[in-house]
């Protein structure tokens, strides 16, 4: 019924929030999982061309080493999960990007490799960076065992026992990737967003695919240790269990740099993360179950957030109001008096959006948007784009000078003279070639940083551009002066793609890099968000998600927000 | 030889020609025009690496109202630049280019994203032209000094594209380990060793 309503008032939506709004860090920071995530859009996929998978290699020994080949397939695909399980000591076993040994490599292969590919992977694989992989790889990726998760179910397991749910709510994971290397990396196959026959078109699909097999894998391969251990006493993991493990990630700066090279993608990413809101917010009559759905929602992610605990004070903090907050609106009478009006979910926001914190606006953005998956699924399809190589002719410097003091009057504002406003530089280090912040007054390297101070960049712009003809063409003025091209272009592209510039000063003092992974992890569909620092963060992956046997199952592809009950 | 990914030659060239201190923005317009003439199948890794040379020499322009046969324009630093200078002010350009082969990638990137239509003359002689979002190119390429004209592609100019070769994208390429670890390493030039202050509280 909904969808209806809404073909007839297309062109009278809900006006969408403005990039000024929505891209501030705070906000981006606050963002959490959506229908739209790329982990959901996977399952989506999965269900609705029916995937089947099965185990077609399975050289794994009783003490969990060897190797193992998943096949994932559909009518029209194949393929692989290639995984390597290796015997390392505990003091190798490091999450940090500089290890050089893990318990697990693997990467999703285009169809089933042959005798001499699985062979070259055997040597590549177990050295991640440091080898030449194959070009029919997709993904490069490695984990480590949440030890102390990892033997505490197999020891229930092996003795008959289902483990503590407590602990499996604590974790969450029985493994946990490091890395996820994909788009030509080492070797590997190129993105080709392009290729229509390619079910994996879409963002960050085949790494989807890849995390989501090997936590199949790794449930599996816990079922199967279990019963080398415990023979006939042991038991494989409940289902109710199995699927509330997802994937661990421990994620740091190397993702951060991504949200400020992609500009036109993450335009795609956010804009269509605003139109479904709008398009929500634009409905004018709910179904009682649509109502009830929504109230439920806010139920279950009241639920969610009291199993969502952290070490870190701000993060725990956002996760106590986001707590009361939910409760609160919840037992709120108006809640289901505003379900029943015209317009009910615009209405619900207005109601409290300004009475609650970000964190609660963000969740609540999740759910409104979760019950309308046929309004939005054709926003899926929309947020894969290439990059544009070459700078848009058709502007003149007055109209760039225009634009800049209409897109960008929150970096024109910025005294970029001020010393906390130039705090860090972003550069490359050449320990892994990882991203990463310094602070300009302590370290050497800041004439090699990154170009992500955009406010410097744009006040020094302006500043050339206003003592140029006005009516000249835009790439006469970067034919003049060379040292404005990669501004001038960021410039251009954000007048066609609003929502790819953060709005806040990336060197400034105030500056949350964490706020810059959240963003990105959200459209990936983490949950549990446990920051570690500013700078780096663990997540979790698929959990709630069905596993290959449940995808067929009704309601198989709702899974926000998981939540266990414990015994 | 050894298999690479567009993304790699992508991002490679891209710090390589970063560390020869080329803007940002002309080192990335360097590196696409490096990354499409690998995946069209030109010869591309030896002329990434010739073109730094000469520019660190100071052997190449990037001044393109500035250029002369001893100093001429390096098309692989500001080739795209150049293509949108003329797209964008219909204006017939003249001068003396080291390289062309970077300037048909940059038309064939103009004419793809943008469809933009130009001409690329020698002598008067045809040499490559987009139509629609294809590029056509003189099949002999020869790595040296030229003067050339480029324009806009006017309807009414009729020429014989039998003389030309379409160009179409090709697989993965292959290069010489031994150019690619030059590249490799001039692009380790803009790295920076990490700092103890950078390291604290970065966790990975």
């Amino acid at each position: 019924m909904e969808k209806n309503q809404l073909k007839t008032k297309l062109n009278n939506l809900y006006i969408k929030r403005l990039p000024r709004d929505v891209m501030k860090l705070e906000r981006l920071g606050s963002f959490h999982q959506t229908r739209l995530s790329f982990s959901r859009q996977l399952i989506d996929e999965l269900i609705t061309n029916n995937w089947k998978t099965e185990i077609v290699q399975w050289n794994i020994n009783a003490d969990g080493i060897g190797n193992a080949v998943i096949k994932i397939f559909s009518k029209q695909k194949l393929y692989s999960l290639i995984v390597f399980c290796h015997q390392i000591s505990d003091n190798e076993r490091s999450d940090r990007v500089i290890a050089e040994k893990w318990d697990m490599t693997f990467s999703l292969f285009l169809g089933i490799p042959s005798k001499d590919e699985l062979d070259e992977m055997s040597k590549n694989l177990k050295i991640q960076e440091l080898g030449r992989h194959l070009s029919k790889q997709l993904t490069l990726s490695r984990a480590n065992k949440s030890v102390r998760v990892f033997n505490s179910v197999l020891n229930d397991l092996s003795t008959g026992k289902q483990p503590d749910k407590k602990m499996i709510n604590n974790i969450g994971y029985l493994v946990r990737t490091t890395a996820v290397y994909g788009n030509g990396k080492f070797g590997i196959s190129d993105y080709l967003p392009a290729k229509n026959d390619n079910p994996l078109n879409k963002p960050f699909q085949a790494e989807m695919l890849t995390v989501y097999l090997i936590r199949y894998f790794s449930i599996e391969l816990i079922n199967y240790l279990a019963k080398e251990k415990g023979k006939d006493k042991s038991v494989s993991l409940s289902n109710e269990i199995s699927k509330h493990i997802g994937v661990g990630n421990a994620t740091g700066l190397g993702m951060a740099p991504f949200l400020i090279n992609h500009q036109k993608l993450i335009h795609k990413w956010i804009d269509s993360r605003e139109t479904a809101l709008s398009r929500v917010l634009s409905i004018k009559k709910l179904s009682k179950y649509n109502q009830a759905k929504i109230f439920n929602l806010i139920e279950k992610a009241y639920f969610y957030t009291l199993q969502w605990n952290v070490d870190d004070i701000v993060q725990s903090k956002r996760i106590n109001i986001l707590r009361k907050e939910l409760r609160d609106i919840s037992n709120n009478k108006r809640l289901t008096d505003l379900l029943t009006q015209v317009y009910p979910i615009q209405k619900i926001y207005e109601y409290f959006v300004n009475k609650i914190s970000m964190e609660t606006q963000e969740i609540l953005t999740s759910i409104f948007i979760e019950p309308f998956s046929e309004l939005i699924n054709d926003l899926a399809n929309e947020m894969g784009t290439q990059e544009q190589s070459s700078v848009l002719i058709g502007y003149n410097v007055n109209e760039l000078i225009e634009i800049i003091k209409n897109k960008y009057d929150w970096a024109i504002k910025l005294n970029i003279k001020d010393p906390d406003e130039n705090h860090f530089f972003w550069y490359t280090s050449q320990a892994k070639l990882e991203p990463r912040l310094g602070v300009t007054k302590l370290d050497n390297g800041s004439e090699k940083q990154l170009p992500f101070d955009i406010p410097h960049q744009v006040q020094n712009a302006l500043k050339i551009l206003k003592s140029l003809p006005p009516n000249i063409t835009g790439a006469e003025a970067m034919v003049l002066h060379p040292e404005i091209r990669n501004i001038i272009k960021r410039v251009i592209i954000n007048e066609n793609f609003p929502f790819g510039e953060i709005q806040n000063n990336l060197v400034g003092k105030e500056v949350r890099p964490i706020d810059l992974l959240r963003c990105k992890l959200s459209f990936f569909g983490a949950s549990k968000y446990d920051p570690k620092s500013n700078l780096w963060t663990r997540i979790t992956l698929f959990q709630g998600a069905p596993l290959p046997h449940q995808l067929q199952e009704k309601n198989s592809s709702e899974w926000l927000f998981p939540y266990l009950e414990n015994d | 030889m050894l298999n690479i990914s567009l993304n790699e030659i992508y991002s490679e060239a891209y710090k390589a020609f970063r560390s020869i201190g080329i803007e940002w923005g002309l080192a990335k317009d360097a590196a696409n025009q490096s990354k499409w003439l690998a995946e069209h199948g030109f010869y591309f890794l030896g002329s990434i690496l010739k073109n730094a040379d000469l520019y660190k020499k100071g052997e190449l322009s990037l001044l393109i109202k500035e250029n002369t046969l001893e100093k001429p324009l390096s098309a692989a630093l500001i080739g795209l630049l150049l293509v949108e200078y003329v797209s964008s002010a219909n204006l017939k350009w003249k001068g003396y280019i080291y390289d062309y082969k970077f300037l048909c990638a940059a038309m064939g990137i103009i004419g793809n994203e943008q469809n933009v239509q130009l001409i690329l003359k020698k002598n008067k002689k045809i040499i490559a032209c987009t139509l629609g979002k294809k590029i056509y190119v003189q099949k002999d390429m020869v790595n040296k000094t030229e003067h050339f004209s480029l324009e806009p592609y006017l309807s009414n100019q009729e020429f014989d594209l039998n003389k030309l070769q379409k160009i179409e994208k090709l697989p993965a390429p292959k290069v010489n380990k031994k150019c690619w670890d030059r590249l490799k390493l001039m692009a380790f030039e803009t790295y920076v060793p990490e700092s103890e202050t950078s390291k604290s509280g970065a966790g990975y």
